[in-house]
């Protein structure tokens, strides 16, 4: 007993070139910046298996590294006044500086946190086709603050994620399929029903125009110069560019090749008779 | 056509041409199918090619669609509680592999089928379907054995009401192809509400046939859910 009770004075005898602080205060610093860290560790890996799959790479490293350092600065807040240091001063300098840091650091906080709502709303996918405000392409890249953008022509474009959150978004390929629509002019003295027809059996023949939603055809208009079809074609989201850019051209051919004329635009003038007039 | 065969063949059938030419380790495998001919070099010392139906939904381009919609020509209507089975025909699109005791590689896929593809549901949370129609038949039907394959259909009608279906959708990770001279899967349907149906797969190996490989499977994918609710609608 008395071995214990020596232990106990030696510890809680304030040692005066330790600042006046105890062999027991200086053990509980440094075991609160030990179990702070031990803790951290454990919050690490458990943050970095349960958000694998929800959290693309380097923003989970980035969310890793929050949690992480902010265990170990709670730990330094609780360890600090054990070897002397006072928090009240420390928070009026941090304090001061967390005025100075926060308005300079206003727009990287602002990235930081559309970048999480973007995680969380998921309005884009990495590998989507979209456009954001001027830039449209496919996104390479979901980061904590900016998402990049492979453009159409292969341009690198990086946006801040407080820009893709304020702006609306059109994602080409959310959705699984989407519609597109062709416009021809085909000539008064053709039968548009035979034209239609033409058009129904060569669509038909596409397997990637979805056979539901059917496609429709029909007479839109009687334009100035020629009666107006309108084609409205349903294909997989993935692949309607090319569905497009293949079918306008097949559509004309085969038109052309039935006999059916796709008129230039035309007007019929009627000259004044001169022994009339 | 469909079977096991050594690194050198030669057949032809309804108008499919497959051989594999050469020796020791160079090979030329060619295909012609529907005026489409295709040509590939294969390096291999050992290993047998493998020529099996396989989950129809890989042309024209892989990736398409996950799903297959069978379109009944003519509805079927189910009393409630009542279990019938019927057959149903699907795509057959042919598999070449060239299989070792390692791994599985993918050569080919092809169809004499002519593929059409259709959206099942909405476009937002819909799925995109490869197209069939098919009759219905009470017994299996006969078949144009390279272009189409038999499907049972077990279906039952768990709903209260009489319900009306005229078409079926089926996931393509859930099917189990089977083959001896024609293809062969064995599906279940079970009606929970007048709109919505439950699809799922018996794995369960028939009588002289032989399990076909399985794409996902060759690809590494792990199968989780083993049935697909078909929400938006049986008609």
């Amino acid at each position: 007993m008395n071995i214990i009770a020596t232990i106990g004075e030696i510890l809680s005898q304030k040692i005066e070139y330790l600042g006046g602080r105890s062999i027991a205060d200086i053990i509980i610093f440094f075991v609160i910046i030990f179990v702070s860290f031990i803790i951290a560790k454990i919050v690490r890996v458990n943050v970095r298996r349960s958000f694998k799959e929800k959290i693309p790479g380097t923003t989970l490293i980035a969310v890793e590294k929050i949690f992480y350092y902010g265990i170990i600065f709670i730990g330094l807040v609780i360890a600090l006044p054990y070897i002397g240091v006072k928090l009240s001063g420390l928070l009026v300098a941090g304090g001061i500086l967390g005025i100075v840091i926060g308005f300079a650091s206003q727009t990287v906080v602002s990235n930081f946190i559309s970048g999480l709502f973007l995680l969380i709303e998921k309005p884009i996918k990495i590998g989507d086709g979209i456009s954001i405000g001027d830039v449209s392409g496919v996104v390479k890249d979901i980061r904590i603050l900016s998402t990049t953008i492979r453009t159409w022509d292969g341009i690198y474009v990086r946006v801040p994620n407080e820009k893709v959150f304020n702006s609306s978004i059109q994602n080409f390929v959310a959705h699984a399929a989407r519609r597109f629509e062709y416009k021809i002019g085909i000539a008064y003295k053709d039968d548009a029903d035979k034209a239609i027809k033409i058009i129904e059996n060569l669509l038909e023949e596409h397997p990637l125009i979805l056979k539901e939603p059917a496609p429709q055809i029909f007479v839109e208009e009687l334009g100035e110069s020629s009666v107006n079809l309108t084609i409205k074609i349903w294909a997989p989201s993935a692949h309607w560019y090319s569905v497009k850019t293949e079918m306008l051209w097949k559509i004309k051919v085969a038109l052309e090749k039935e006999g059916i004329e796709i008129p230039f635009p035309q007007r019929v003038i009627w000259m004044a008779d001169k022994k009339a007039s | 056509m469909f079977g096991k065969y050594d690194l050198s063949l030669h057949l032809e059938e309804e108008g499919i041409k497959i051989e594999v030419e050469g020796k020791g380790k160079k090979r030329i495998y060619r295909r012609i199918c529907n005026g489409e001919e295709v040509e590939k070099h294969i390096y291999a010392k050992e290993g047998n090619i493998v020529i099996c139906p396989v989950e129809p939904v890989n042309l024209p381009k892989e990736g398409t669609a996950e799903h297959l919609l069978v379109k009944l020509i003519k509805p079927i209507i189910i009393e409630p509680d009542v279990e019938s089975t019927f057959y149903v025909t699907f795509p057959v699109e042919i598999g070449v592999f060239l299989v070792d005791k390692r791994d599985v590689e993918r050569i080919d896929i092809f169809t004499l089928t002519k593929p059409k593809y259709a959206l099942y549901g909405p476009p937002e949370s819909g799925v995109i379907c490869r197209w069939w129609e098919s009759d219905v038949y009470g017994e299996v039907p006969e078949i144009k054995r390279l272009f189409e394959g038999v499907l049972r259909v077990d279906a039952k009608n768990s709903y209260r009401e009489w319900v009306e279906i005229s078409k079926i959708v089926f996931r393509a990770l859930d099917m189990k192809v089977f083959y001896n001279d024609h293809a062969y899967m064995h599906a279940r349907l079970n009606i929970l509400k007048k709109t919505v149906g439950e699809t799922s797969f018996n794995e369960r190996k028939p009588k002289n046939m032989q399990p076909s490989i399985d794409i996902y499977e060759a690809k590494g994918i792990k199968k989780l859910e083993k049935k697909f609710v078909a929400e938006w609608g049986l008609k």
